[in-house]
């Protein structure tokens, strides 16, 4: 029989382990001895000091001072415009979707050609920082998608974003949204479409 | 029973009125505008959070501090709680990140001012034991939790939420965003870490 594994160890020790597998411990060696261990450790962290109470005046002046913090705050909104939708799954694709085309900006942004491309002529040759490039412009064409892209940056939480496995710095949808080209927003969109239709069926 | 009147959610200007609301309702009032619904969050839940918050910095300025925190960026992303989980477990989840973000696993062991003042931990005294017992005991709390907070930081919170929260593994994973596999097993290294810092 195999030896008991972490997880087997702290099931013994809080009398939650399986008999078949807590009788191995009583003939095992390495297991018996792994297993005092545990439980000599759990006994001794158990002496740790009770955490001291404080104030009975404290409690009051604690609610109080989160009721003055708070108070400065806006009142947070139950949803935005893609939980009052229904569309709060779609979230974390949007936000995924985004991810991958600022990835593939950046990609983009660190080839050695990419600052002259995207730069105005000669600035790059001198050094200086360019001026935004203006071919990001948005035409007609591209209005729907600009909001819907808007809208999927103003309704992103860190938490969903971080749920979707990513870790996104500040601004960086903006940024990223804001530097997409014609073609890029085009095919976007199209991937947007296609999720809004799926998540409606 | 107290009987509170709360801002309901059937539409503006509509009161409803609850006995000892519970959690979810407190919630949806506080997302409709009702300040006091969240005063109420707070007291329902403060001990709990200020006692896990100590267990991580080990004196009672910064848990009142961090407790603090805990509960404005808890209204800050009321709007975020999907109610998957108890709005404790959400709490205990938001404490632990902002209290592992104040220590550090290289951050010294916090020792209580009462502790570094006096020796001893003022509430660990009985009439029944002695002075020297009293001493030894508090001796002893002092290294395991100098011992605690040497620990990783995910071993360290597992074990506290473990040993002095009482929490199941289920909670514990869902609080640390791990499985409860992941918890046992941090759970078992925190121990043996423990067990050698403290031989």
């Amino acid at each position: 029989m195999s030896h008991l594994s972490p997880s087997e160890f702290i099931e013994l020790a809080e009398d939650a382990l399986d008999p078949r597998r807590a009788a191995h411990a009583d003939t095992c060696d390495a297991c018996r001895a792994q297993a005092a261990v545990v439980r000599d450790a759990l006994r001794m962290s158990e002496t740790a000091e009770a955490v001291p109470e404080p104030s009975p005046l404290f409690w009051d002046h604690l609610a109080a001072r989160v009721h003055a913090a708070v108070a400065a705050d806006p009142q947070p909104r139950a949803m935005g415009v893609f939980g009052r939708l229904g569309l709060r799954p779609l979230v974390p694709t949007l936000a995924l979707a985004v991810a991958i085309f600022s990835v593939a900006l950046w990609t983009r942004d660190v080839r050695p050609d990419a600052g002259a491309e995207r730069s105005a002529p000669g600035a790059a040759r001198m050094g200086v920082d360019a001026a935004p490039d203006t071919d990001t412009s948005l035409d007609g064409a591209h209005e729907e998608v600009w909001a819907v892209l808007t809208a999927a940056a103003a309704d992103l939480q860190i938490e969903e974003a971080r749920a979707a496995g990513m870790a996104l710095q500040p601004a960086a949808v903006d940024r990223a949204v804001q530097r997409l080209t014609a073609a890029e927003l085009a095919e976007l969109g199209r991937l947007l479409q296609s999720e809004l239709k799926r998540s409606s069926n | 029973m107290t009987t509170r009147v709360w801002w309901g959610t059937a539409g503006p200007g509509c009161k409803v009125t609850v006995a000892n609301p519970t959690d979810a309702e407190l919630v949806a009032a506080s997302l409709a505008g009702d300040r006091a619904a969240f005063d109420t969050i707070v007291t329902r839940h403060s001990r709990h959070v200020y006692q896990l918050c100590y267990r991580f910095v080990g004196n009672h300025e910064d848990a009142s501090d961090l407790t603090q925190d805990v509960f404005i960026r808890a209204f800050r992303a009321l709007k975020t709680f999907k109610g998957q989980a108890s709005l404790g477990t959400w709490l205990y989840r938001i404490a632990v990140n902002v209290s592992l973000n104040r220590v550090s696993a290289n951050t010294p062991a916090a020792v209580p001012f009462d502790l570094r003042l006096h020796g001893t931990h003022p509430g660990v005294t009985s009439q029944e034991e002695s002075a020297s017992e009293a001493l030894l005991r508090g001796e002893r709390a002092l290294r395991v939790r100098a011992a605690v907070a040497k620990l990783p930081k995910k071993q360290r919170a597992t074990l506290i939420l473990r040993v002095y929260h009482e929490l199941p593994h289920e909670e514990i994973a869902g609080i640390l965003g791990s499985s409860v596999g992941a918890v046992k097993a941090n759970f078992f290294h925190a121990l043996n870490n423990l067990k050698k810092l403290l031989s």
